[in-house]
Formats: C-alpha cells, structure tokens, sequence
C-alpha cells in the first residue's frame, strides 16, 4: 500500500488540528493560530478507550432505568426506551419506531464497538484496513449527535404534556445516563486519530514478517 | 449572477510553499489553488483536503444574517400548539430545556439548551463577526479566537436532531390530543437549512488563509 508518497510525519511536520496549517512540530505553536501543534493526536488510544467505557457503563442505566414517567388519570406509568420504542411498533407506527430503535438503541451500541474495533486496528490486534475503517471511522462521526432524539422526545413530552391531573410526564434517570452516552461517544470519535491506522499499516509494510526475520533468537 | 458574486477570490498568504495535510492519512501535499466550486482530495485514500466555494464570504454572512433573524422569529412563536383535555399549552424552543430544567434535571436541561438554543448562536455570530470585516479585507479583533472556538462549537450543533424530535413527539401525542404546528416550527426548518448552508459555504482553510492575508 505504501505508494513511497511523502507523509508529513516522516518529515517531521505536522498539520494544525484548527486551522490546517502545515508547520514544524518542533516548533510547539502554529504559526498562525497559536494553537499547540501536534504530529498525532495526543494519548489518541487511551482517551478513546477511557471515553468509550465510561460510555458503555452509561449505557446500561440509560436503557434499563425509565427514561420518562407518564401519570394518566392517577395511574403512574414509567417506560423505559426500549417500551417506548415497542408501544411504537405495537400501534403501528413502524417508521418512528425504526427511528427511535436506530437512534437510540442501535447508533450507540454500532459506536461503541466501531470504536473498540478502529483502536484494536490502530494498534495492530487486528488488521488496519485503513480505507474500510476510514468509512466506519466517518459513519461513526456522522450519525453520533443523532443519538439525541429521545432526549428531546423527551423534553418536548414534558414541556407539553403538563394537563394537570388528567396526565402529566416527567423526566426518568435514564435521561440524564443517556445524554451521557452519547456526549461521552461523541467525545470520544473526536478523540480518535484515524492517521494511527495508515501508521500501522505502514509499520506492518515496512517490516516484512516479524517472526521470520528473526528466526535465530 | 455568480460571476459578479466570486470578486473575491481565495487569497494565498504569503511565503510558501502551501502544503495541506490529508488529516485522514497523513499524506502530504502541495496545496495548488483550485478553481471555484471544486475541491481538492487527498492522492492516497480521496479524502477531500480543502474546496474552493464560490462566493464563499458573501454567502456566509448572508446565511448566517438569516438564521439569525429566523432565530428570533422561533423565539417569538410557539413550534406546537396542543389541544387536549379542554387545556391548550404550546411548545417553544425554550420551553423544552426550560421543563427539564424544572423538572429536577438541570444537566439533562443544560445540554437540551446548548445544542438547540446556544450553538446555533454562537455559530452564527461567530461566523458574523469574522466573515463580514474579511469581506472588506479587515480582520475583526480577537477573529482569530473567535474562529478557533466556532470549529470547535460546529459539531456540537444539533438543530436537526431536535427537529426530527418534534416530529416524533408529534406523533406521539396525536393519539391523545389535537397538536398543530405553529409559526415557529416553520421557522426553526428554514433555520435549519439556513445554518447547515453557512456552515458549508466556506472552507476551514480558505477562512485561515483569508485571516491570514488580512492580518498582514
């Protein structure tokens, strides 16, 4: 794969992650925006990881406790995300309840394991593919924030159904646990460095079969 | 119309040689200017490196002039109007962040607020601040931070998410009650429209490079 075209880290120069400007890393600053410079995204890996398992613990309250309480007539129901998603589905609205289950269900759950998969790849444990994971990498990125959409379910819900003692909805903990995931996976994506994938591929290029190089040992 | 549009054309600062970054790969490369309207990608993986948008200045301003005016006409009309139980209580975009805030969730509220009420301000009139003096080839005061903090705040700008959210709760609550789209939920679509086009009518680079000739 590796084309013998030139990558700024060989040269040792690095691109502002503001504002793009290529400069020296040893220089420390951007020349032109002052911010720190960079050749790789600092501790990528561990951020990644940390950020992704403290998304994953959330994500165990956020689905199990009640994301919203609905008082009808005096009875107290609390639904959780997967009831709500499945009251959905049981009146036929098939469409919303596809959306909820992609958005709230399915986009975190794909994030969390894209992302264990990307830093397995990135140091070595599997196999870097860089123009496949490049695809993940980006799907990842794209479809995070729209994990959101319960949490303004949600809050719209409570912000209009407020009928007194005919019905009323309140905020469950799951709430607060979700909007975690999906903050923390956002942060996380953001703190991946995709350029760590075409490192290891060219590592891997570079030294041709580790175990038969050194077969005296 | 788009001749007279394009006077300004993408500025290279000056002392070279440009070089860009693939941010993907890590490939390096000489940054030739390319013609309005096309962008620039990256020889290894195709990555796009940087695009040239016509008009780019023009219609950042212009965009971001108009989400900010749709901003306040969202504030002043209610997203829905719900009739049920002979009760009528309506939904505006604060009013969302404001319950959860009441509710007994202050950071579930803070989060609501910052992605749908605050980003999208921020972004606007960051992008104000900036575009407008370029446009006269000056650099407005602290431009630089300001740009800085605005490609930090994009990502975290999530009106559509929140639009595609009232749809759902729309149709949520048509079993119980009778709701109705006000004024403001047409507002907050053409917002939508509005930011996603300020955001996308100029390149990061183009915009450092453009501050970069002004500064000097």
């Amino acid at each position: 794969m590796s084309l013998g075209l030139p990558r700024a880290v060989d040269h040792g120069l690095a691109a502002c992650h503001v504002c793009g400007k290529v400069a020296a890393e040893a220089s420390g600053a951007c020349p032109r925006c002052g911010s720190r410079l960079h050749i790789r995204k600092p501790n990528s890996i561990q951020r990644t990881i940390a950020l992704m398992a403290s998304a994953a613990a959330l994500y165990i309250p956020a689905n199990v406790l009640p994301i919203m309480t609905v008082t009808e007539l005096g009875v107290v129901d609390e639904t959780t995300i997967i009831e709500g998603m499945i009251s959905f589905w049981r009146s036929g609205a098939y469409p919303i309840a596809i959306v909820i289950f992609t958005a709230s269900i399915l986009i975190p759950l794909l994030k969390i394991v894209a992302l264990v998969w990307l830093c397995a790849a990135a140091t070595g444990k599997v196999a870097p593919s860089p123009a496949m994971l490049g695809k993940v990498y980006w799907l990842t990125e794209l479809l995070g924030r729209w994990s959101m959409i319960d949490i303004f379910v949600v809050g719209i819900l409570v912000a209009l159904v407020q009928l007194g003692t005919y019905m009323s909805i309140t905020v469950g903990p799951a709430a607060l646990a979700f909007t975690g995931v999906v903050v923390l996976t956002m942060f996380a994506a953001m703190s991946f460095d995709p350029r760590l994938l075409w490192d290891q591929l060219m590592n891997m290029n570079s030294e041709p079969i580790p175990e038969a190089s050194k077969p005296l040992d | 119309m788009k001749r007279r549009l394009s006077i300004l054309p993408w500025p290279k600062p000056p002392g070279g040689p440009h070089r860009s970054v693939c941010h993907f790969c890590d490939t390096l490369h000489e940054a030739f200017p390319v013609p309005e309207g096309t962008a620039a990608r990256c020889v290894c993986c195709g990555a796009v490196l940087y695009q040239n948008r016509p008009a780019s200045l023009v219609r950042a301003t212009a965009f971001s002039l108009t989400a900010l005016l749709l901003m306040v006409v969202v504030h002043w009309f209610p997203f829905l109007v719900m009739d049920a139980a002979g009760m009528r209580t309506t939904l505006s975009l604060t009013s969302a962040a404001r319950s959860l805030f009441e509710e007994g969730s202050p950071i579930v509220g803070s989060a609501v607020a910052l992605f749908t009420i605050i980003t999208p301000v921020v972004i606007s009139c960051g992008l104000i601040y900036v575009c407008a003096p370029l446009l006269l080839g000056r650099i407005a005061p602290g431009a630089m931070s300001v740009t800085r903090w605005l490609s930090r705040t994009e990502q975290w700008n999530m009106i559509e998410v929140f639009l595609l959210g009232v749809l759902v709760s729309l149709l949520k609550l048509a079993k119980v009650a009778d709701v109705q789209f006000g004024t403001g939920f047409w507002a907050f679509a053409v917002l939508m429209l509005c930011m996603a086009a300020a955001v996308a009518s100029i390149d990061r680079d183009e915009l450092w490079d453009r501050l970069e000739v002004a500064k000097s």
